[in-house]
């Protein structure tokens, strides 16, 4: 008598928590990016409660540690994770590896095409669209305005501003940038080639990078050590220590992304309100180019909440985020409209200089292929920055092998 | 019957050893990267051609070989002298020879931290001992020279005590009386330590020049974490190169192919080493 | 004597130079980390600590799972080893030379060239992000040098105590379970404290088998620590992570030192 009671009772519990248990929406994120939207995914929690739940997974700090932790969760199978917050450079991998799922049948073209273009570039792989930004993300040039009146415009502006700043002890350093053996490096040359007119791949991609302007590209970079405009240091900085020294006061300029402006205005920063911020340099008559970064929100193959999870992406990057993340972080926004918003401009000045960069923005290859060349091109600049390698024998051999890798993939 | 009992770990051992090695033979023959859809596709010999023509792989092996070498050497010269000063009695020498281990037995991840730490321009300590007598940094994680050096001193510092140890138990063994009927024959102390000492250290020498040898050729932890393989590749390792091509570019069969290219040029290092072993062993003993 | 004692304190200071050093990071406030000369208010902080501890998840979450996989790992060494020396005592001494030399080169083998296969399998029995699991492969690496101490170990006993046991009647099973095993006892422990010294520290495979934050292992969390401010470098959090990774083992090294130094030395002389 007392066990079909018990069943019934049992069963009407597991229907009744079945159908009110939430959604569990598992999101991997670098550090920063997860304490950043932590408040945005409280509110989204709390609206949602008994319906949809997100667990945010505070991943490593590093970007290569990001992409480490990414890659074996999926090589493992049965990744914990719904959605990954993914680097720009990462995507045709995950999407030529069948990890990360189209979003085309469930994006509004209206919608997406509210995006400012440099934010829609980067997130589509053969046609189809996988991933929609977090963030806009670009190379900026940041100068010091008690240094100078104006921002230099070509490469060799800055090369003598630097110098000269350094030899008359302004600052201990002149031009800080990443020029540690990682992929900042690649974006830093990214920004120098196309300023000289170069190009890594072409539209049918054949290599480029033992061209003229891709060997003046190097030179440039290591006669701006070699002078004494960049400390020898710089060979081993990330954006961290770049962001560190610059910050300190010791430097006249700095390479880096949208977020460094906000940490620079912190009370704590030496520099706050001496800092301009412009776009890259470039050769007299050549468009200044801007590496185009960017983090974007992807669903995955195995998730078994794609739809649930895509609503959860939308409420991330609407524009009331967007406008959060701007206001309080400093990410650059994806909407077209916010660039022109009065009341934003009004609190953060650099609006329209953003703007301005991501007209301009310059993709790195989007290719499957894109960590192995990066990092043949990073070992080639590396060994040009520190160990006197000429800049024409390491070009080249960056171009034969960029362009092995590409041959013997068959692709 | 007793072999039943052996059946277990051989299993395992299979399992972890064998099988993988012969798993990689089978990965290195086929494209097995992003670009064919992680799908298994035969090619021929293409990825060991690609080996050979890869002077990025000729130049890690290289470097790994010469890491494993020049730190080993040290390590055990230096272990040879601090297991003398550990081979004493008085009180205290037990704590002694604990808190000299203690480098060994802590997690690389944790000492390469530190080194990575120390060796940090411009805040770390040396540069900071060396920017009071010097304007110019020496920017040692940034050189290519010294970032190998530092990888090498980070190495030393934690396994000379392993050796240091193992070459203790060694001494141990040594009868004191040897010493005595030495002494009294009038040979002095540095005669004693070549005569007596060093011969008969002989096997303990063998076996961390062999153990730490194979080690340190799979180094891959302090290289990932100290300086990521650069500056200019120059601090690239076998096992870090195959890692990045297997993680980061998915490249599976090429990553095989690393793996058992790195294992032969290992075996073939041991073969030779073990040949100039016996030979030289001949020529001690026809010299008696 | 003099001499050999200033040796001796020099030595110890190259040792835990390092080591001290990383103590004194990790209770300096970031500021005074970049600039060592600041005024001293601003000194000393503990916030590298509590920061360590409130994050999620928890530092000792991490100090738990290697412990989890630490223990795991010598249990199923020891449980598959002792059987395996003890034959390898007693079967056919060309056999067992084979076997030995088989382990001796297993033993020498850089485990790290595998990582690749072994995440294979770990794909392929699906035992990913399993603590259990990840001491399955540990306990394979460590069992050729533990079969190679324990054997050398039984090798010492003298073989009429188990002709003795023998004739009163004792079986295999009770004979090691009574008799063999706990003669062996000092060199069990010393053998366990090395598997779980290597499966405390072990990078690479734990590095690959494991993608789930809060299974992480030590040493790859040590890896992968984030710091206080994201756009700085951490090295204040890194340091304190470092020091309170360290002292288990600090402390394990200090209790049993003179097992893990008779474990090195046994190996030395039989192996």
């Amino acid at each position: 008598m007392i066990y079909p009671l018990i069943i019934f009772i049992s069963i009407a519990y597991s229907a009744w928590s079945f159908t009110h248990k939430p959604i569990d929406i598992n999101i991997l994120m670098p550090a920063p990016f997860a304490d950043s939207t932590s408040t945005i995914v409280d509110q989204y929690n709390h609206e949602n409660k008994g319906k949809v739940h997100i667990n945010v997974t505070r991943g490593p700090l590093e970007t290569e540690a990001v992409s480490d932790l990414a890659i074996s969760s999926l090589l493992l199978g049965a990744s914990p994770f719904d959605i990954i917050l993914i680097d720009v450079t990462w995507l045709p991998k995950y999407a030529e590896a069948g990890w990360i799922s189209s979003l085309d049948k469930y994006i509004d073209i209206e919608e997406w095409n509210s995006l400012i273009s440099g934010a829609q570039d980067g997130n589509s792989y053969k046609g189809n669209i996988y991933r929609w930004p977090l963030v806009a993300d670009m190379g900026l040039l940041y100068w010091r305005s008690d240094l100078m009146k104006e921002p230099p415009q070509t490469p060799n502006q800055l090369l003598e501003i630097s110098r000269n700043l350094v030899q008359d002890n302004q600052v201990e350093y002149g031009y800080v940038w990443q020029g540690r053996q990682y992929e900042g490096l690649s974006c830093v040359f990214l920004e120098v080639l196309h300023a000289f007119g170069g190009e890594w791949l072409d539209d049918n991609n054949h290599v480029k990078l033992s061209s003229n302007e891709s060997i003046e590209a190097a030179k440039w970079l290591r006669k701006l050590i070699k002078v004494g405009a960049s400390p020898k240091a710089v060979t081993n900085f990330a954006e961290t220590e770049a962001l560190q020294v610059f910050e300190s006061g010791q430097a006249a300029f700095m390479r880096n992304w949208p977020y460094a402006w906000s940490e620079l205005q912190k009370d704590s920063s030496q520099v706050k309100g001496k800092v301009g911020l412009t776009l890259m340099v470039s050769e007299q008559g050549r468009p200044s180019a801007s590496t185009l970064g960017s983090w974007g929100l992807s669903i995955l193959q195995n998730s078994h909440n794609k739809k649930a999870a895509y609503q959860v992406i939308r409420y991330l990057t609407s524009q009331a985020s967007q406008k959060k993340l701007f206001t309080d972080y400093g990410y650059t926004p994806t909407s077209e409209k916010l660039f022109d918003d009065v009341q934003l401009i009004s609190k953060l000045s650099i609006l329209p200089e953003l703007k301005r960069a991501l007209s301009v923005v310059q993709a790195r290859p989007m290719t499957p292929l894109y960590a192995q060349i990066s990092n043949v091109l990073q070992v080639e600049l590396s060994s040009i920055l520190t160990a006197n390698k000429p800049a024409e024998d390491a070009m080249r051999l960056a171009k034969d092998k960029t362009k092995r890798i590409i041959l013997s993939s068959g692709s | 019957m007793n072999i039943i009992l052996l059946l277990p770990a051989i299993f395992l051992l299979c399992l972890v050893f064998f099988i993988p090695l012969l798993r990689y033979f089978w990965l290195s023959l086929h494209a097995y990267s992003v670009s064919t859809g992680l799908e298994l596709i035969p090619n021929g010999g293409v990825n060991w051609l690609r080996l050979l023509e890869d002077d990025r792989f000729w130049i890690t092996t290289f470097q790994t070989v010469r890491f494993a070498c020049v730190s080993v050497s040290v390590e055990v010269v230096l272990a040879i002298f601090i297991a003398l000063l550990l081979d004493q009695k008085f009180k205290g020498i037990g704590i002694a020879r604990a808190l000299t281990l203690l480098p060994w037995a802590l997690p690389t991840t944790i000492m390469a931290l530190c080194w990575r730490w120390i060796f940090n321009t411009p805040n770390g300590p040396i540069e900071r001992l060396i920017s009071l007598v010097s304007n110019e940094p020496l920017n040692i994680l940034s050189d290519p020279h010294l970032a190998w050096l530092a990888t090498v001193l980070a190495d030393i510092w934690k396994t000379t005590p392993f050796i240091a140890l193992i070459l203790l138990a060694g001494l141990q063994t040594i009868s004191k009386d040897l010493y005595e009927a030495f002494r009294l024959e009038g040979g002095g102390k540095l005669q004693a330590f070549f005569t007596i000492t060093l011969p008969l250290l002989r096997p303990y020498l063998l076996i961390s020049l062999m153990f730490r040898l194979a080690q340190s050729f799979g180094v891959f932890d302090l290289i990932q974490i100290l300086t990521g393989g650069g500056p200019a590749g120059s601090t690239e390792s076998v096992a870090t190169y195959a890692y990045i091509n297997a993680m980061r570019f998915l490249d599976f069969g090429y990553s095989s192919t690393i793996i058992l290219g790195g294992f032969i040029v290992l075996l073939l290092l041991s073969l030779f080493a073990m040949v100039f072993y016996v030979y030289s062993r001949k020529i001690f003993i026809s010299k008696l | 004597m003099i001499r050999n004692k200033f040796l001796l304190i020099i030595l110890l200071l190259w040792s835990l130079c390092p080591f001290f050093w990383q103590v004194y990071t990790s209770f300096c406030s970031s500021e005074s980390i970049l600039s060592p000369l600041l005024n001293i208010d601003n000194r000393w902080t503990l916030q590298n600590y509590i920061q360590l501890f409130t994050s999620e998840p928890p530092f000792w979450r991490y100090l738990l799972n290697s412990t989890i996989v630490g223990t795991t790992s010598t249990v199923l060494t020891l449980i598959i080893a002792l059987p395996a020396s003890y034959a390898l005592t007693r079967i056919n001494k060309v056999f067992a030379t084979g076997f030995k030399l088989f382990f001796f080169i297993a033993a020498l083998f850089p485990y790290v060239l595998l990582f690749l296969s072994l995440l294979e399998i770990a794909r392929a029995l699906n035992i990913g992000n399993n603590l259990f699991a990840l001491s399955l492969p540990y306990a394979s690496l460590s069992l050729p040098l533990a079969i190679l101490l324990l054997s050398a170990a039984f090798n010492d006993l003298p073989k009429d105590l188990e002709e003795a046991a023998k004739i009163e009647g004792l079986g295999l099973f009770q004979r090691l379970r009574w008799i063999l095993i706990p003669l062996i006892a000092p060199a069990t422990a010393s053998t366990s404290i090395i598997i779980f010294l290597f499966s405390w520290n072990e990078y690479p495979i734990a590095l690959t088998w494991i993608s789930k934050p809060e299974l992480i292992t030590l040493p790859v969390a040590i890896a992968r620590i984030a710091g206080s401010s994201v756009y700085s470098v951490p090295y204040g959090a890194y340091a304190a992570a470092t020091v309170l990774g360290s002292l288990p083992l600090i402390i394990i090294v200090l209790l049993f030192q003179k097992q893990i130094i008779a474990g090195l030395t046994q190996g030395a002389v039989k192996g």
